[in-house]
């Protein structure tokens, strides 16, 4: 029976381990880092811890906890190179032996390029290419020995524009992704031998291509303060985002073992940004039974090498001279 | 693992004072707050210091027009504070557009409004 759910745990795993996150600033904008998916930004950072712990979907079902790490860095203004390991440790009955297992997850790169920036609309899109190596990480806890490709878009969207009229709703924003991820084989073939009839059993798993989306709604207590109006708030709440995050993966074809019924969680938490560094947490409620059995937690602490390191780790290798740049206003 | 945690404090360490971008703290008039009489300068002050030769404030009326006089000044003293004199304001709304340069070289720019009552 949990043989056969594997390919949700592969699933869950891969929802548990994407842990690339960016932050952006657009304009009066602020995107900050966000935990179950990605954002456009291209920026360097470093998000270090992020801890998630969850009730699997499978059957039957195991807490996983995964402690992860990322590192981006930018190679030029709009360019940027992360990696992102995680440690997962399954308690029983999880893992391969259904005793829990603990160890690596496949080290995950990504590439990542922003497309277009609109300051005045608040609008931002990148394209990237995650890359999940195969055999890097521990079969154990589910690490596959292919690699998975996945070609990514990302956007944001800041609700600034809007009209006086609403000025409750201009410090909402969107952020958003849709990735394709392919698998560097079509399937995996499994001999096993009964040790009572001596019988070759063989399995074949076959490894779908995924359709990884989501979404983030978030409201920008530091936009109110700075851009739509200061009401004296502390210092505290006003450096808030509560935000909602939702991460799904859909299996689109080559489904014949994995089956196409759609996973993921709808995350409600908060964000507490400070100077050079941010704080979140936020629940993990999964949309059904195959995505987890009960509310699972997950949290991160990011720093914003580009603020702590403004003249060597957090700029671009290659960076244009900023202190040359464009005199405003016409002067 | 001490490695690594001794090796990440001590490169936070060495990075010496932060500076970060330079985001708008707070403002007089305060943002999006009806004031009466009318302002006779916008000041801002922002999270960090400020390169005054790129950093600028315009003040607009509804109309599109431009209400200061002269150039925005980097206060010497304090140089997060930046500020802007105007011309007499009728009563109506008025947009502030900044854009700065913090001393680390990070760009960032914002605007907000302000009303004058009758």
């Amino acid at each position: 029976m949990f043989k056969n759910s594997w390919p949700l745990a592969m699933l869950a795993v891969t929802l548990a381990a994407s842990t690339a996150r960016a932050h952006e600033i657009v304009g009066n904008r602020f995107f900050p880092a966000t935990l179950a998916i990605d954002d456009p930004g291209v920026t360097d950072e470093l998000a270090l811890p992020t801890v998630s712990m969850l009730k699997s979907g499978d059957v039957p079902s195991f807490k996983q906890m995964d402690i992860s790490g990322e590192f981006a860095k930018r190679i030029t203004e709009d360019f940027a190179i992360s990696v992102a390991p995680t440690w997962s440790r399954l308690y029983a009955p999880g893992g391969l032996t259904m005793n829990g297992a603990r160890g690596f997850q496949n080290v995950e790169t990504l590439l990542k390029y922003r497309l277009f920036k609109n300051d005045e609309h608040e609008f931002v899109m990148s394209a990237g290419l995650e890359i999940e190596w195969g055999g890097s990480g521990a079969q154990g806890v589910g690490a596959e020995r292919f690699n998975v490709y996945t070609p990514t878009l990302y956007f944001g969207k800041g609700f600034g524009d809007l009209p006086a009229s609403m000025n409750w709703a201009r410090p909402f924003a969107i952020t958003g992704q849709f990735g394709y991820s392919i698998p560097g084989v079509s399937k995996v073939v499994t001999a096993t031998v009964d040790p009572d009839t001596l019988e070759q059993d063989i399995d074949t798993e076959y490894i779908p291509r995924v359709f990884n989306w989501g979404a983030t709604l978030q409201y920008s207590m530091p936009y109110l303060k700075s851009a739509v109006v200061d009401l004296g708030l502390p210092d505290f709440i006003n450096r808030l985002i509560p935000i909602v995050e939702a991460s799904f993966q859909t299996p689109v074809s080559n489904t014949a073992t994995s089956g196409t019924v759609t996973t993921g969680t709808i995350n409600p938490g908060i964000i507490y940004t400070g100077k050079t560094y941010q704080f979140a947490i936020e629940a993990q409620i999964p949309v059904n039974r195959q995505s987890g059995t009960s509310v699972g937690v997950i949290g991160q602490l990011h720093f914003y090498l580009d603020d702590i390191f403004p003249n060597t780790l957090g700029r671009p290798i290659f960076a244009n001279n900023i202190n040359t740049g464009r005199p405003m206003f016409g002067r | 693992m001490r490695s690594i945690i001794a090796s990440i404090a001590f490169l936070f360490a060495a990075a010496g004072p932060v500076f970060a971008h330079a985001h708008l703290d707070r403002a007089s008039p305060a943002v999006g707050s009806t004031v009466t009489p009318a302002p006779k300068e916008v000041v801002l002050w922002f999270t960090n210091q400020l390169e005054p030769a790129f950093s600028s404030i315009e003040v607009r009326d509804e109309k599109g027009a431009s209400v200061q006089v002269g150039k925005a000044v980097v206060d010497r003293s304090n140089r997060t504070r930046m500020s802007v004199p105007l011309k007499s304001l009728p009563p109506g709304s008025y947009k502030v557009m900044w854009r700065v340069l913090s001393v680390d070289t990070h760009r960032t720019q914002g605007d907000f409004s302000f009303r004058v009552g009758p």
